[in-house]
């Protein structure tokens, strides 16, 4: 039996023995706010509404209470009165939201309506410029696309950013979107890939429905384009493009693309487009430094939740070099705190990143010769001792990086790095691999190292 | 109980304790109030269960004693009494009240089902009476009336450290008003009550030269109490969770404007001729260096009415309408001669401020006009 009927059957028992209005005076607003078992007896706490309630019922009506409480529960029962308003009473309060409540409530479908905003527009919420980390090799991309924001149409048109994969083009280009609706919910916004462009066009053309496709994208206040690239080589794509742009900017809307090379480079682009992208601003940005990438790390590990020490986040930006793969990294990582409930560690961390890269291996096919080649190049080593068996560090060294190479960019494994590293043991690669991971964290030299002669292969 | 006490006290205290007695009580004994002689006082009480009150007046004891009796007719007759001494004695369940050419006896009740009213304070804050209750004028008429939001009828009493808050609202209007209190008694950081207004009310209520009122917060009994020379109230601390006003008080505003209070009270009493009959919507219309009040009714007509201002801010046509009630009642809590109004939006509560009083702090939620 609950408590409420339980009371409700006690005073009604309590109902018979007093008048009518002592009833409605005291126990009228009473509750039952408690009833705990104690072994063979009951602890009942009866919530009074006030003071004066409280102690006239527990002065005169205590009997009567505790004897009409045990018959109906049916145990012996210890009561004790407590002030305390019925919780139930307030239930219905809540309904009407004062107006000068209301406008703090207000401000929050704002903000549910920006995302619904963002959501037409096909924008990721998180693409702004507050989690966009600047460094030199994308400083100008984002002074350009900050100036976009701020004036749309009149300061850069079209915007054009290009860069190779994950150094945050579309990030960039969501930003200005992003910024421009929180200023202005009711700008007309789209992103798109060139690719869907493309299969907008298709399917305009396919069902007669052209008319529908211009509305869609001729009266946009800003057209948000990635990978532009995609529509070189189709002549009707090219073509109404070509008007769809020219009509937006007509109307004072701003355009931004992206692509992954610069305009003049994009083969079987109509020569008018070109003229037109080049008209506009050209910027690039190039692959995330060292520092960037530790800054980028601090960014996504706080937005999943992870604690990083600035040791891990060295170890981690000094070992990948793309953004995305930051991400991939850290999303195991956190799996893997989840999943095992460890404790984030250098060796944990050691081995995700082992892990990442085998998985990654895949996108370096060449001979492991030619790696040897481009280290023993590098050092300027000759072939046989830098296979060979001198421990000397001149020549141990370029061996661990070789066997970091091998293992981390071939994705070989470790018996075969081994073998082709002058027949060593599957451990002594193991432990050049870590050793270099660990070196690549903290010193610049290596870092710079690395990279080169990975340009170099 | 035989007594003799002078007909100003008794009638002064008889008075204010009939204003506490619940009047449609289904209970008898709560529509009375209970004489109580012991020593050298005679003890008045009172109680409609929320709030109570106890009063000690001097009086000749001849006999202690005890009896209650109906609050209404002792009232009566007490206050139509010439001013002399009167002579009250009980007999078994009877008041029998005479002075010189007058005797009457009325018909009271066992003093034994009175319930009992705390009347001690143990440890108490020290309020400075003056300051206290100004404050509370310029608070409590931002309370609501609606009783079906209860916690709103009262007022939210904040105490943190060295300062006491005082906060009001009624959903529309937000008042605040902070007082600096002595610390030393304070052992608790930060206590927050909900006090009903009706015993705040009665604080300000009270003629007794004194300059002090004691503050007693008893937390297991929820109960308040305030303890005013002789007299002592006491109520029950409103339960529920009070609204989250800190976040509705704007932080930043776009535009300022500073008047002389006069003038501009003077105007939305004008306004209010014609805003009676419409909403009781007044219009602000800002200009470089006036504000212009209007008022417009459908049915007996218009007004304008320009009060010089200092405006700051961006005011590009300006405007902004208020339940000129709220304006009204906000100017007369106003103690300077200026007040300063900032606004940020025209559905934006604006921020109204006693340019001489920082402590004072009143919000008012525009009514949002369809153009």
């Amino acid at each position: 039996m609950d408590n409420k009927s339980s009371w409700k059957d006690t005073l009604e028992i309590v109902k018979v023995s007093v008048s009518p209005a002592i009833f409605s005076t005291w126990f009228s607003q009473t509750h039952l706010a408690k009833a705990q078992e104690m072994g063979e007896r009951m602890l009942v706490e009866v919530g009074c509404s006030s003071l004066f309630v409280k102690s006239t019922i527990e002065s005169r009506y205590f009997g009567l209470i505790q004897d009409s409480i045990s018959k109906v529960i049916g145990k012996p029962c210890d009561v004790v009165f407590v002030i305390k308003e019925n919780p139930e009473k307030g239930v219905v309060k809540e309904l009407n939201i004062s107006p000068l409540f209301q406008s703090e409530g207000k401000k929050d479908e704002k903000n549910e309506n920006l995302l619904e905003v963002l959501n037409r527009a096909k924008i990721r919420p998180n693409f702004n410029f507050e989690n966009f980390a600047v460094s030199g090799s994308n400083q100008m991309a984002h002074a350009a696309a900050l100036a976009v924001s701020d004036s749309l149409g009149s300061a850069y048109n079209p915007l054009f950013i290009w860069g190779g994969v994950g150094v945050g083009k579309t990030h960039l280009m969501g930003a200005v979107g992003n910024s421009a609706l929180k200023k202005n919910s009711s700008l007309k916004v789209l992103l798109c890939t060139g690719e869907s462009f493309t299969n907008d066009i298709i399917e305009g053309i396919r069902n007669k429905t052209t008319q529908s496709f211009r509305d869609k994208y001729r009266k946009l206040d800003l057209l948000l384009i990635d990978d532009i690239q995609f529509i070189a080589g189709k002549d009707a794509v090219q073509e109404e493009f070509f008007h769809t742009f020219n009509t937006v900017t007509a109307a004072g809307g701003q355009v931004i693309l992206t692509s992954d090379r610069q305009p003049s480079e994009i083969a079987r682009l109509e020569e008018r487009l070109r003229s037109r992208f080049e008209a506009g601003l050209i910027v690039d940005i190039a692959p995330p430094d060292f520092e960037l990438r530790c800054a980028i790390t601090q960014i996504k590990a706080k937005e999943k939740g992870i604690v990083l020490e600035m040791e891990h986040i060295q170890m981690i930006a000094g070992n990948i070099d793309s953004a995305r793969k930051i991400e991939g990294v850290l999303i195991k990582l956190m799996t893997e705190i989840k999943l095992k409930h460890l404790e984030i560690s250098n060796e944990l961390i050691e081995s995700v990143l082992g892990k990442g890269i085998e998985t990654n291996g895949k996108i370096v096919k060449k001979d492991p010769s030619e790696v040897v080649e481009a280290v023993s190049s590098y050092y300027q080593i000759g072939k046989r001792s830098l296979l060979g068996d001198s421990r000397a560090r001149p020549v141990a060294r370029p061996r661990q990086i070789l066997m970091y190479l091998l293992r981390t960019h071939l994705g070989i494994p470790l018996e075969e790095v081994g073998r082709l590293v002058g027949g060593r043991d599957h451990t002594t690669v193991m432990h050049a691999v870590g050793k270099i991971t660990e070196l690549a964290t903290t010193d610049v030299h290596i870092r710079e190292d690395i990279s080169k002669i990975k340009l170099g292969i | 109980m035989k007594l003799n006490v002078l007909q100003e006290n008794l009638a002064k205290a008889v008075t204010q304790a009939s204003r506490f007695v619940s009047v449609r009580s289904q209970l008898p004994i709560l529509g009375n109030i209970l004489l109580k002689a012991t020593k050298t006082k005679l003890t008045i009480s009172s109680t409609n269960l929320e709030i109570s009150v106890v009063t000690q007046i001097g009086a000749k004891i001849e006999e202690e004693g005890e009896i209650s009796i109906p609050s209404k007719v002792i009232s009566d007759l007490v206050n139509n009494l010439s001013k002399e001494t009167v002579l009250l004695e009980s007999e078994k369940e009877q008041l029998k009240i005479s002075t010189s050419g007058f005797t009457s006896k009325v018909l009271g009740m066992n003093a034994s089902d009175f319930p009992k009213i705390p009347n001690i304070l143990t440890n108490p804050f020290v309020l400075p009476k003056k300051e206290l209750v100004e404050s509370l004028s310029q608070v409590i008429f931002a309370t609501s009336t609606d009783e079906t939001r209860p916690i709103l009828t009262g007022v939210l009493v904040i105490i943190d450290k060295n300062d006491l808050f005082l906060v009001a609202t009624d959903g529309f209007r937000l008042s605040k008003k902070k007082i600096r209190i002595d610390s030393q008694k304070n052992q608790k950081s930060l206590q927050k009550i909900v006090i009903p207004k009706g015993i705040l009310s009665e604080l300000g209520r009270s003629t007794d030269e004194i300059s002090e009122i004691q503050f007693e917060i008893q937390e297991k009994e929820k109960q308040v109490i305030f303890g005013l020379g002789d007299v002592v109230l006491s109520s029950k601390i409103l339960e529920g969770e009070y609204p989250d006003f800190e976040k509705i008080i704007p932080k930043s505003s776009q535009i300022s404007v500073r008047l002389d209070k006069e003038e501009f009270l003077r105007a939305v009493k004008l306004a209010s001729i014609f805003a009676r009959e419409a909403a009781n919507i007044v219009k602000l219309k800002l200009s470089k260096d006036s504000v212009k009040v209007l008022a417009e009714s459908s049915s007996s007509g218009s007004q304008e009415t320009q009060v010089e201002a200092k405006i700051e801010g961006e005011i590009k046509d300006f405007e902004i309408s208020f339940n000129y009630r709220f304006l009204e009642e906000f100017l007369h809590s106003v103690v300077g001669d200026e007040v300063k109004m900032e606004f940020t939006t025209m559905d934006k509560a604006g921020v109204f401020t006693d340019s001489t009083d920082p402590d004072y702090l009143h919000l008012i939620m525009p009514v949002r006009i369809q153009n």
